[in-house]
């Protein structure tokens, strides 16, 4: 594919750096992956790929959006991929926020861990929106809120945010997209240091023509903690991967997520769980509901490490099918160096149950009543694992409500 | 008086393969009727039938209540017009609680009848008063539905959900397999407690012990797919002396 006629437009993007530099000329390289990309096999891009859009340069004033605010929360709200440094202001002292275009250091340590070969690690990184840099130091008490907003179908959004959380920092997160934009392509880098915790939410409820992909790189250092989980219900194709690398003992990982899906949404869900050293748990619980024509993907492979001894890495994903047309693909996938370890993996596909449907409706309940209990069921026992209850106070109600939408669909 | 229940040459077959072949039986208000039957005599199919399961596909005949027929009527339909089965294998609902569950049925039944839902203080009330008489726990109204429940629970969970949706005719489909001694007299006297005169009850059993907890007005003896001898509740003490033997021809 010719540089000139790559989407994003990037004819007007000169980055500053070294870093950002040679992203752009390993984009130019590469581009969107294509069609024999083993990695993306499942998630084609050609119908997307062809879509013209440029990267986002400014910001236009939207109204106050629909997104739920925990209670005490700091916003950062991100208009078109582009930070209102304003809301800065509202940070708590232990949240240093500072500008990563202007940090080397901080970009090539993004760069690093970055997904690997994925064409976001490269592309958001030179055609970046707004970089945010966060060191969190000490416990801090009220949620950080991530908005990512904007209305332009011509316009693609590439908000690029390495969080840092110092030995024994403690912080809650959400990041809640809602944009209507050619694409969102958030790439975001998070480093925890010793025994540093961090409970973190994603809801991707894009408007329903928008693209996102995203890549996320974690590294999690000695008992340290991630509590992390993804709702994914908007968007025309979603893409979320994430890599995570256990890299210091006692490491604890929850990396779980719900698809959603309906009409002709596409949901992929991919993640890389490197266990580089041993004594460390990654759990990974996936749910996908999927009706209409919507197809759902979940790829995770668990790398265990030679040295990794004591690794226990689990991933277990279920994809509910309510329409005939509806499709899931799972490739879960465990690569064991080590030998005294417990992983487990396993990824089921089906329908709702015709026994259970008949004893709810044996009971009087109307079937549409039925239907949404056992789907509720179904999705509840994976959101139910976020501890967090700030985190489960947007991650519920935000399936909830899909799942009354759902169920209010004409059959 | 029209019959509360009146099952008219009903045939049904599961797949292509008939299994009830003319079954007729009248039951009025007050009264409790005992099934009884060999293995593969077409009893839990009836059940399913007249609780509208899908895949068990009626043929022929008719069911009606009060005087109204509800082949046409979907399952949870027939459950508000008054129809309750007591499940052989009451079925797990991992996920979901079994006090919303329970709510969910009884606020579907009070929808019907035009009247207002339970809230939830109420019914909690409500859902405890008739868990005590059938030595169900706290810990179990809290689980999943029937989630870890041995087999004498899932028993009992049915007659609570019995008790709660005050059916005018309920069918129990072997409520007494896979109980023991004990807990069949905590079904029974729980069965026992909701006899009444604007109730009908159809107990399906293959063995007589339950019929002497639950004493039938009248007894029935299916096989294969007809009702082949019917009379009052000396019926069951002959076949438990002398077996389903020689009942074929009896019809």
């Amino acid at each position: 594919m010719l540089a000139l006629t790559m989407q994003p437009d990037l004819r007007g993007i000169s980055p500053q750096g070294a870093v950002r530099q040679q992203a752009l000329v390993n984009w130019q390289a590469t581009g969107w992956p294509g069609p024999r990309v083993e990695a993306w096999r499942y998630t084609k891009l050609d119908k997307f790929v062809a879509r013209e859009m440029q990267p986002a340069t400014s910001v236009q004033s939207l109204d106050q959006p629909d997104i739920p605010v925990p209670e005490g929360a700091v916003i950062l709200r991100f208009t078109n991929g582009i930070l209102d440094r304003d809301c800065l202001g509202g940070l708590p002292v232990n949240v240093r926020a500072s500008d990563l275009g202007d940090d080397e250091a901080a970009l090539a340590q993004l760069q690093s861990i970055a997904p690997d070969n994925h064409p976001v690690s490269t592309l958001s990184l030179a055609a970046m929106t707004s970089g945010l840099l966060l060191d969190i130091t000490g416990e801090v008490d009220t949620p950080i809120m991530m908005q990512f907003i904007g209305d332009d179908a011509g316009l693609s959004a590439h908000p690029v945010i390495m969080i840092r959380l110092a030995s024994g920092a403690k912080a809650v997160m959400a990041e809640w997209h809602a944009s209507h934009l050619a694409l969102s392509a958030p790439l975001i880098g998070i480093e925890l240091g010793a025994g540093a915790r961090l409970d973190m939410a994603k809801i991707q409820a894009e408007n329903d023509t928008n693209a996102h992909i995203a890549a996320t790189g974690v590294v999690i250092g000695e008992n340290a903690v991630l509590a992390g989980f993804t709702l994914s219900m908007g968007a025309q194709l979603a893409r979320l991967e994430t890599h995570v690398k256990m890299a210091g003992e006692g490491g604890d990982c929850q990396l779980s997520a719900v698809y959603l899906g309906s009409g002709n949404q596409h949901h992929d869900v991919t993640t890389y769980m490197d266990h580089a050293v041993g004594h460390c748990n990654s759990n990974q619980i996936i749910r996908g509901v999927l009706d209409d024509h919507a197809r759902g993907v979940y790829q995770g492979k668990v790398h265990v490490a030679q040295d990794a001894q004591k690794t226990d890495g689990q991933q277990m994903s279920r994809a509910l099918l309510l329409s005939r047309k509806a499709e899931a693909d799972a490739k879960p996938e465990l690569e064991i160096y080590a030998d005294d370890v417990i992983c487990a993996h396993g990824a089921t596909v089906g329908e709702l149950d015709d026994t259970q449907l008949f004893y709810l409706t044996s009971r009087g309940i109307p079937y549409t009543t039925a239907r949404a209990m056992l789907i509720e069921a179904f999705l509840l026992d994976a959101i139910d694992t976020v501890e967090n209850e700030v985190l489960n106070g947007l991650l519920r109600p935000a399936a909830e409500a899909w799942m009354a939408r759902e169920a209010a669909k004409e059959r | 008086m029209t019959a509360l229940l009146e099952i008219r040459d009903l045939h049904a077959s599961v797949g292509d393969k008939p299994i009830l072949q003319g079954i007729n039986l009248t039951i009025n208000a007050g009264e409790v009727h005992a099934i009884m039957g060999p293995n593969g005599s077409g009893k839990s199919t009836m059940s399913y039938v007249l609780a509208g399961r899908d895949g068990y596909e009626v043929t022929g005949g008719d069911v009606l209540i009060n005087g109204q027929s509800v082949l046409e009527m979907e399952p949870d339909e027939r459950a508000r017009a008054g129809m309750f089965l007591a499940f052989q294998y009451p079925v797990e609902l991992p996920g979901v609680g079994g006090m919303s569950f329970l709510r969910a049925a009884v606020n579907a039944r009070r929808i019907e009848a035009g009247e207002e839902e339970v809230d939830q203080l109420a019914f909690v009330k409500m859902v405890r008063a008739q868990a005590t008489k059938l030595g169900i726990s706290d810990d179990m109204l809290k689980r999943a539905v029937n989630v870890g429940f041995s087999g004498g629970e899932k028993k009992r969970y049915e007659i609570l959900q019995m008790a709660l949706l005050e059916p005018t005719i309920a069918v129990l489909d072997e409520t007494d397999s896979g109980l023991d001694v004990d807990a069949l007299k905590i079904v029974s006297d729980g069965v026992n407690f909701l006899r009444a005169p604007e109730r009908a009850m159809v107990v399906i059993t293959h063995y007589q012990r339950l019929l002497d907890h639950i004493v039938p007005d009248y007894v029935h003896i299916l096989s294969k797919g007809k009702i082949r001898k019917s009379g009052g509740k000396e019926l069951a003490l002959e076949v438990e002396e002398s077996g389903y033997a020689g009942i074929d021809d009896a019809a």
